[in-house]
């Protein structure tokens, strides 16, 4: 196998034989090496909730990832390729280019598509919660796990998981920060996140005019997910009711969740 | 790896010739060969088929009824073809060309026993050790001290007796002189009643073996697989040249 | 428990049932162990071979495993390096069969020769010119990739990938996976193609020699491509029977034809291919070796029934359904073709290893049979029960069928 193993002779067929032998050996050793260094890269460089979240973002359907200009009508249908951070996104800035000067008020909440709602405080900190929508698909049963003060949660990592018997899902955060406070189930469930450095950046966030329609989008979403004779049972006096999945047997609240609190 | 490489002057090429016409089957070689060899006493549960005999004697038939019914005794062993198919398969060099002899040499110690060669081999002249070795009480004492035993699990097969010609270079390298012919020759020769083996150098213009090997009516078998084999047979029996020429005979026998 | 480590969305049998369909499997696997013990700690006349039999049901299954396992380099090829995404569905289901057979047939090697602790000498002291050496070299590289391909499968389980460094490894390992599979796509065509050239090379033996093209005999050629026809065609079987097993829709029709399409374009270049190569062997290779062809089949009309069999129930038929768009939309039609395909494979390698060493080369020998020992068959079905069990749990705990959540939800 090297020349200095007794009977190594040099002739055409050993290089030739034992060069591509070991051209394979560097390119297998190369491509795993490359795969772990860079692993450890995200990790030293904190990145790692990022790239968790794009292998994830990959696996979510198509429908689970709508453009925001989409849902603004301001595009035909479109979905993200981004993980939902707009400032990586071409289109984006055309859109915003395009709608210059339109800026209006800054909203008082903002929601990230994994329906986590953030409003910001007039001391520099967020709240975050989970919005209606998502409440009453995990409904009153399941119990919050948040995170201890203190720690930190990372944009498009967990901010907290909702068990419920032995399932659990998680919620996205939809900010980078650390936890100042948390409040119970009395409270519904939030989270006071102070900034790391600098204030928050909350461009990905929809907003405003976003909202509706992608609520609806969602609305469609959770419907396709649900047996058709059961759609009427979700609906109580004009108004959806407070824990959907106890309302259709046979449907799995693990799944159902995961789907729109988009966990693959 | 065959083909010519650096044949060293003066080198031999060792080559048999076995007369077909002599031969009456009477088995003396098979059994010198297992004796000199160390080959281990066959396990109760041994057959033909697997058992180690790295020299047997077939009967060879024309397949006709009587009277026109003929038959020789082949005795067949590694023919140290000069082109062995069973070297290049080898993965791992445990089948060598000595180009100072001409003998295949199987190297027991490095066989992996995947058995390629004996795939390979037309002759059906290599054994694989399919039990472990062993010998009866007392019957070590026996054992040939010339030439190692073999383990299981690797294969063997006929290589002229070489550790004679060890012993024979030896002893003349002792007493300052060159080999003679009658002090190296395999053991199937010598036990030959009917002097049917002739054994020697192809390279000495001398030796009785080259004085045969040329005649006309010596021939190999399978010769146009083009694998050169050094042992030739002979026979004034014309059927005898025909079924060597013809790979397969007419007529089948299954077995199994 | 087992609820939290089946993937989300997919529908499993309870834990119950799906040890009970295990319990067979383990009883077969352990059985298999003790035979393959007994073989390894008293040597191997505890099989049926011998010295004519030098290779027997061992080799002949390898050979057969490998060629249907080549369904993992060629879909990866087919995904990665081609571009046909409708693949995606059966990758990872591709890449555990690739992964089991290889296992396996290396496992049953390991048994098979005689000293397996001597294996590494073949890498320290290589023989670059017997055929062995390639394949042992690109059986062993490609085993290490198809390990690595195995590995997101594994880490994409739901309870594995929570572990961030898991989720992030697979993530950029799976950006690097292209390579992978162009590496293992170039293993695997030279080891399909050594395990062919294995037997082409034999001048000693007339009944399977063949020219060669440059260094390597027409088998080496046609065993790869055989294995490319037969690969696509044992996914969508083993794709086929996971669905019958489990109940389920694992991928769309869309996938089966596609795949039913690739293996039909490929069985119709080889069955041309291997009809020039016997007439060759008729007109050409045979006599000029010493032989009438027509002496190997003479006495035996089984041999001559086979061939036709190989080429034309095997090949030209399942070819033939294939490249029917109207049988194509048939999915029974396309399950019966991709059974002809395997069968072909099995045929035409139960010809080259079985019957080669059934015929004498010397004109006083006897053409001889074997039956495997009990020993023997035990082994080889110790691989069956392991690629069942390796199948059955990954199926469980793994996502192998992407497609099969979308299907469950309509």
């Amino acid at each position: 196998m090297f020349p200095w193993v007794y009977g190594f002779e040099w002739n055409a067929g050993t290089v030739i034989f034992l060069g591509l032998f070991f051209t394979v050996v560097i390119v297998i050793l190369t491509t795993v090496t490359v795969a772990v260094v860079r692993s450890l890269r995200a990790f030293a460089q904190r990145k790692h909730h990022a790239v968790g979240w794009e292998a994830q973002f990959e696996d979510l359907g198509r429908e689970a990832r709508p453009c925001r200009h989409q849902l603004a009508g301001e595009t035909d249908q479109r979905y993200c390729r981004h993980g939902f951070e707009c400032k990586d996104c071409d289109f984006h800035r055309k859109m915003l280019d395009v709608a210059e000067g339109e800026a209006g008020d800054a909203p008082d909440r903002y929601f990230h598509r994994g329906h986590a709602w953030v409003r910001p405080e007039t001391d520099g900190t967020v709240t975050i919660g989970i919005d209606d929508f998502g409440a009453k698909v995990v409904g009153p049963r399941a119990r919050a796990k948040l995170p201890r003060i203190g720690r930190r949660i990372h944009e498009n990592g967990t901010g907290w998981r909702f068990l419920l018997g032995d399932d659990s899902v998680r919620v996205l955060a939809p900010v980078t920060g650390e936890v100042v406070a948390h409040g119970g189930r009395d409270e519904g469930w939030y989270l006071r996140v102070k900034p790391l450095d600098g204030p928050f950046d909350l461009g990905h966030l929809l907003q405003g005019p976003e909202v509706r329609p992608w609520m609806e989008h969602e609305m469609a979403r959770l419907l396709r997910l649900i047996p058709k004779d059961c759609h009427s049972d979700l609906t109580r006096d004009g108004r959806m009711v407070d824990d959907v999945t106890a309302h259709c047997s046979g449907l799995d609240w693990d799944v159902v969740c995961a789907e729109i609190l988009l966990e693959p | 790896m065959s083909g010519p490489k650096e044949t060293p002057q003066g080198a031999s090429r060792y080559g048999m010739v076995i007369d077909l016409d002599r031969c009456n089957g009477c088995g003396a070689c098979m059994v010198a060969c297992a004796v000199e060899n160390n080959v281990a006493p066959a396990p109760q549960r041994a057959n033909d088929r697997n058992g180690i005999t790295l020299l047997r004697v077939f009967p060879m038939r024309n397949g006709r009824d009587y009277p026109e019914s003929r038959q020789v005794f082949v005795p067949m062993t590694c023919q140290q073809c000069d082109a062995p198919p069973c070297e290049s398969v080898c993965p791992q060099h445990a089948v060598e060309f000595d180009w100072t002899t001409g003998i295949v040499a199987q190297i027991p110690v490095r066989c992996l026993g995947c058995r390629y060669c004996m795939v390979a081999c037309p002759y059906h002249a290599r054994a694989f050790n399919w039990w472990d070795p062993e010998w009866p009480e007392g019957m070590e004492s026996t054992l040939n001290p010339d030439i190692s035993t073999r383990s299981r699990g690797v294969a063997e097969k006929c290589n002229f007796c070489h550790h004679r010609r060890q012993v024979a270079r030896e002893r003349a390298a002792h007493e300052g002189r060159e080999v003679r012919e009658d002090e190296y020759q395999p053991a199937c020769v010598e036990a030959c009643p009917v002097g049917a083996i002739v054994f020697g150098d192809l390279n000495d213009p001398d030796s009785a073996v080259a004085k045969v090997y040329e005649a006309p009516d010596a021939f190999a078998f399978l010769d146009k697989l083009g694998t050169k084999p050094k042992i030739r047979y002979r026979s004034r029996q014309e059927w005898v040249h025909a079924m060597a020429r013809q790979g397969v005979p007419e007529k089948e026998v299954t077995r199994g | 428990m087992d609820r939290s480590i089946i993937p989300r969305g997919l529908e499993r049998a309870p834990l119950g049932k799906f040890l009970l369909w295990l319990l067979p499997w383990v009883l077969l696997l352990g059985f298999g162990l003790y035979s393959a013990y007994l073989c390894l700690r008293y040597g191997l006349h505890q099989t049926n071979m011998d010295n004519r039999f030098a290779f027997g049901a061992w080799i002949f299954l390898d050979l057969t495993v490998i060629a249907l396992g080549a369904g993992a380099f060629f879909t990866g090829f087919l995904l990665y390096i081609l571009k046909r995404r409708e693949l995606k569905a059966v990758i990872n289901s591709a890449v555990v069969i690739g992964f089991i057979c290889y296992s396996g047939a290396v496992v049953v090697l390991m048994v098979d020769v005689g000293q397996p602790l001597r294996a590494w000498f073949t890498f320290w002291h290589p023989n670059v010119h017997s055929m062995l050496t390639e394949v042992t070299f690109c059986i062993t590289c490609y085993l290490t990739v198809l390990a690595i391909e195995y590995l997101p499968i594994l880490l994409k389980n739901r309870k594995l990938r929570q572990i961030p460094a898991f989720l992030v490894f697979e993530f950029n390992l799976h950006k690097v996976m292209y390579v992978l599979a162009g590496v293992g796509t170039f293993l695997s065509f030279f080891h399909q193609g050594s395990l062919g050239g294995l037997y082409g090379v034999l001048n000693g033996r007339p009944f399977v020699f063949r020219e060669a093209f440059g260094i390597w005999p027409t088998t080496f050629f046609l065993f790869i491509i055989s294995a490319a026809a037969a690969g696509p065609s044992f996914m969508l079987l083993t794709t086929w029977i996971a669905s019958k097993v489990s109940g389920k829709r694992l991928v769309t029709h869309y996938v089966y034809e596609s795949l039913g399409r690739i293996s039909g374009y490929i069985l119709s270049g080889y069955v041309l291919l291997k009809t020039a190569d016997t007439l060759f062997w008729i007109r050409d290779t045979a006599p000029s070796l010493g032989v009438h062809p027509a002496s190997f089949f003479a006495n035996q009309p089984g041999y001559t029934a086979l061939h036709l069999l190989e080429v034309a129930l095997f090949g030209f038929l399942p070819m033939a359904i294939f490249l029917t768009k109207r049988l194509r939309a048939r999915l029974g039609w396309l399950v019966t073709a991709a059974t002809l395909t395997c069968l072909g494979i099995v045929v035409n390698r139960y010809v080259l290893t079985i019957q080669t060493l059934a015929l004498p080369t010397l004109p006083f020998a006897e053409v001889l049979s074997y039956v495997p020992s009990w020993q023997e068959t035990g082994t080889f079905l110790m691989v069956i029960a392991y690629g069942m069990l390796v199948y059955s749990i990954s199926f469980r705990y793994s996502n192998l069928f992407p497609q099969e959540r979308e299907l469950r939800q309509g």
